[in-house]
């Protein structure tokens, strides 16, 4: 198995030739064994990357490779939820298993999938378009994990799914990874969905990447500071919010910090935020060969 | 088919049954399509071995006892009697379910069997299994092809063997045109050409539009034009033979006509004058007049050929299909 789940090298994507870049110069690395977030606003290209790393679209220009290959040769040892769980509305729970094994004759776990749809009660013989919402996305799942996917490319897994219903789901979902080693790749547009369960983010913005690396050293390289209005001179500020006296300002610290600032690290959904609102903010890599350290064993919590 | 694992372990079987799960599936996924085909296949095939084993001896018991068939220039005794109105609905009703099934296999192709799948992104959610889209669209094409050669194949058969007793019993006292575009398509290789024209347009229209309902309409226009253009040059795909006379033109009905007109001194044709009198063709120096036509043994060529083009254009749109494919998917 190689140690790169997915890397991209200048992948741009433009449907039609008077449309917009929906993606442009991304390049970023993925680590297998990681549980990644791939984070940003709606329309911002997180459904455009996921496609092309399940080789349903081709990219424009760049390339993009998954596991060592491309996402064609790549295509058996991965599984791709879409954004609307796509499904046979036609064919029954029990059917859609059967139809997942004979899609997948050389790698079908037909124990896994099925303790994924046991485990949310659902009836074997109902027909898939009398489905909830939720229980559509568990049987999408099921088809993904009985799959036993080396990377799993979950689009807005979680959309559309009531609290108990998503913290349900992720807990099989991340406990599946963590029992195989899966590398995830989910997106989102809600960041608390993801925070606790990933440990790796990709961050797109008007279809490029704006972070990418591991969640610790992404967070541990930005401050929020706060204080008395001053000068941030020699350090990168990504956002600065001044009421009063009193500024608040996220920042990459380059050197040693005036005394006066009292200083926290960001969470996850502060770090995006600030992003999305400074578009003009420069991007940050950390998710270079070089800087690349052992792949940390994938936490379950959820 | 079994095939007993271990619950935990992973099923790894041989390609040869993974060919039979992308059948398996296709066949599960149009079940009531499929189970549409049988009920027309079996209509159409009843209402032929009826006409075949009944119906055309009863209508010619009727005929020969009414005394027509000695007096075959009185055309109105031809077509009366139940028994002839039977005839003549079950076998219009069989003819036209023959005639119609390109269009129906055009419509399903394109609304449902391709374009549905990519409305519905479920087409996506099968390339995202280990099956590659081009394989997916050969079991797409390939399941419903065969399912189509056979049942009009079958049609076909039984078609000529009724038209065989008909023209048995009936002699040249008949009234069924060998020429008449449906019995031509019905008695030959062609009523199977179009069916598969169908198919491969309807998928076609289906990746090119990938709505249903758009797909449908395209597929059938499609072939609508498609069909009315092939058989507009039906008459040319074989030479044709001449008949010329010197007064008024041969008497020739009973085969397909490709042109007539008059024939000058020089020996060159040109269109008819509608001379009524010998000074008028000398006038306008009409030596004779000329009819080109195929006799009815011209009927295997000109079916052979006119097939030859439709699958000529079937391959065409077919690899246009998977081409269109294989550009937009990795």
């Amino acid at each position: 198995m190689s140690d790169t789940a997915m890397a991209a090298a200048g992948l741009g994507k433009r449907f039609g030739r008077r449309k917009g870049w929906a993606l442009r110069e991304c390049a970023f690395r993925l680590p297998a064994g990681r549980v990644c977030a791939v984070v940003g606003p709606n329309g911002a290209g997180k459904s455009t990357l996921l496609a092309h790393a399940a080789g349903l679209l081709r990219p424009t220009e760049g390339t993009l490779t998954v596991l060592g290959t491309s996402p064609a040769a790549a295509r058996e040892r991965m599984a791709y939820v879409a954004q609307d769980k796509p499904l046979h509305p036609q064919l029954t729970v029990a059917e859609t298993l059967r139809w997942g094994r004979e899609m997948n004759p050389r790698r079908w776990d037909r124990a896994v999938a099925e303790r994924v749809v046991a485990d949310g009660a659902l009836d074997l013989d109902a027909k898939i378009r009398v489905l909830s919402g939720g229980q559509r996305t568990r049987v999408a799942l099921a088809l993904a994990l009985g799959k036993r996917p080396e990377l799993l490319l979950l689009d807005e897994p979680m959309a559309d799914l009531d609290p108990l219903a998503r913290h349900e789901l992720m807990g099989t979902l991340m406990a599946d990874a963590a029992e195989h080693g899966t590398t995830v790749v989910m997106s989102s547009h809600v960041v608390a969905e993801l925070e606790g369960s990933c440990d790796h983010v990709l961050l797109i913005g008007s279809g490029r990447v704006r972070l990418a690396g591991p969640l610790d050293d992404l967070l541990t390289a930005h401050t929020l500071v706060t204080g008395p209005a001053a000068d941030l001179d020699g350090h990168t500020v990504i956002e600065s919010r001044t009421t009063g006296r009193q500024t608040t300002a996220l920042i990459r610290p380059g050197g040693r910090l005036a005394g006066t600032w009292q200083r926290t690290t960001p969470t996850l959904e502060e770090l995006v935020l600030a992003h999305l609102r400074s578009p003009e903010a420069p991007s940050l890599h950390l998710d270079s060969d070089d800087a690349d350290d052992p792949a940390e064993p994938v936490e379950a919590a959820v | 088919m079994t095939v007993k694992t271990a619950p935990a372990a992973l099923e790894r079987p041989g390609r040869a049954f993974a060919l039979q799960g992308l059948v398996r599936v296709t066949l599960r996924l149009h079940r009531p399509a499929l189970r549409f085909w049988l009920l027309y296949v079996a209509v159409a095939a009843c209402a032929l071995l009826w006409i075949y084993g009944f119906a055309l001896d009863a209508a010619f018991g009727t005929f020969s006892r009414s005394g027509c068939r000695e007096r075959v220039v009185e055309q109105a005794c031809d077509y009366s009697g139940t028994e002839r109105a039977q005839l003549g609905f079950a076998e219009s009703v069989a003819r036209r379910l023959i005639g119609l099934v390109p269009l129906f296999a055009a419509a399903w192709a394109g609304g449902s069997l391709i374009g549905r799948e990519l409305e519905r992104d479920t087409a996506q959610l099968a390339w995202t299994q280990s099956v590659t889209p081009t394989r997916w669209l050969a079991a797409k094409l390939a399941v419903p092809a065969a399912l189509l050669v056979t049942g009009t194949v079958l049609l076909t058969l039984l078609h000529r063997l009724m038209w065989d007793r008909h023209s048995e019993l009936w002699g040249s006292a008949g009234t069924w045109e060998w020429n008449q575009s449906s019995y031509f398509v019905a008695n030959g290789t062609l009523a199977t050409a179009y069916a598969l024209l169908g198919l491969a347009v309807g998928a076609l229209a289906g990746l090119l539009a990938r709505r249903s309902l758009p797909a449908l309409g395209i597929a059938v226009v499609a072939l609508l034009t498609l069909a009315s253009v092939i058989s507009s040059l039906r008459p040319h795909l074989w030479p044709a033979e001449t008949l010329t006379r010197k007064t008024g033109y041969p008497q020739q009905s009973t085969g397909m006509v490709v042109g007539d007109g008059v024939i000058t001194s020089s020996g060159s044709r040109v269109p008819d004058p509608y001379c009524a009198y010998d000074e008028c063709r000398a006038a306008r120096d009409v030596v004779g007049y000329y009819r080109d036509y195929h006799p009815s043994s011209h009927f295997w060529p000109l079916q052979l050929m006119e097939t030859g083009i439709v699958l000529a254009v079937t391959a065409a749109a077919t690899a246009a299909a998977f081409w269109l494919l294989r550009r937009r998917t990795a």
